[in-house]
């Protein structure tokens, strides 16, 4: 391992330092996590993937914090991880996992047929966001797991916060006619009421 | 907004739901840096024993300061590690 210690610049306290670095893991261990396993597929390679964050977070942190200028560091924090994910797929050239194993019946449902037909819409939905590109992925993962909004994810892609919107629509749209397609959304399930978008 | 959008939206926030780290990663941090924080001091002890007088002038010139500064480098990211995994302790001590 090859990172030194953050360079401090004079008059820089390290107390403070550590302590507002403590305050970043403390706040966004959970997003890091939770980005990192909807990249990768799996949890052991998800606290891999948290673990070599944290570690280069706390290399370039005191920089990070002097140029962020009192805005929030979590774009920057899931860029780093973006980036090390990245890494992670082109050396094992690998595509992510599809987590099915923790996904759950929504809560909000109540009928044994609505608990049914909510899982089985679950499951698709996962299954056509790992067909989606990367980057459309990426953005809703950053948007409904991580609650982002477009500028954090606009930071986070080193994207324009327009292309960013335009990116996240496209996304939702791009999943929404593919379930669409495969019959297990909207108008494809049986007995749905089709609505004219005429 | 259509209601299938609003009912996409609502289904991608309960497959995409935040996922908390298991508590053995703190622990696992807190092995991995232990290992290379003695990994780096019996490094720097090994290679101080070795030196002999003319090797300590040689160490006058800085392009002999590789290894030295590697090895402190090690710790040093150990160290910072460490109080990671202090953090983590800490919070889930105060939970």
């Amino acid at each position: 391992m090859s990172e030194p210690e953050p360079k401090l610049l004079p008059g820089e306290s390290r107390a403070e330092i550590e302590r507002d670095f403590e305050q970043l893991y403390r706040d966004h261990l959970r997003d890091v996590y939770s980005y990192s396993y909807y990249r990768i597929g799996n949890h052991h390679d998800a606290e891999d993937l948290t673990e070599q964050t944290f570690l280069q977070a706390w290399r370039h942190f005191p920089r990070a914090r002097r140029e962020s200028d009192g805005r929030p560091l979590r774009p920057w924090l899931i860029r780093i991880a973006h980036n090390l994910a990245s890494n992670y797929y082109r050396d094992r050239s690998r595509r992510p996992q599809t987590p099915l194993d923790s996904v759950e019946p929504p809560s909000a449902k109540h009928s044994t047929e609505d608990l049914v037909e909510g899982r089985a819409e679950l499951r698709a939905v996962i299954e056509h966001l790992q067909e989606l590109p990367d980057d459309r992925r990426e953005a809703l993962v950053m948007r409904f797991s991580l609650g982002m909004d477009n500028r954090e994810i606009a930071r986070a892609m080193g994207k324009s916060d327009g292309a960013t919107k335009v990116l996240i629509h496209r996304a939702i749209k791009q999943l929404q006619e593919r379930l669409e397609a495969s019959g297990e959304f909207g108008d494809g399930i049986p007995g749905a009421e089709k609505e004219d978008d005429e | 907004m259509s209601s299938d959008e609003i009912r996409l939206e609502d289904l991608l926030a309960d497959a995409l739901r935040p996922v908390d780290p298991p508590r053995r990663l703190s622990d696992q941090l807190h092995d991995t840096f232990t290992a290379i924080s003695e990994a780096a001091a019996t490094e720097l002890s090994g290679w101080a024993d070795e030196l002999s007088e003319s090797e300590l002038e040689s160490l006058r010139d800085p392009r002999n300061w590789i290894r030295p500064v590697a090895a402190i480098a090690a710790g040093g990211v150990a160290t910072g590690a460490l109080v990671l995994v202090g953090f983590r302790r800490r919070s889930r001590l105060k939970r």
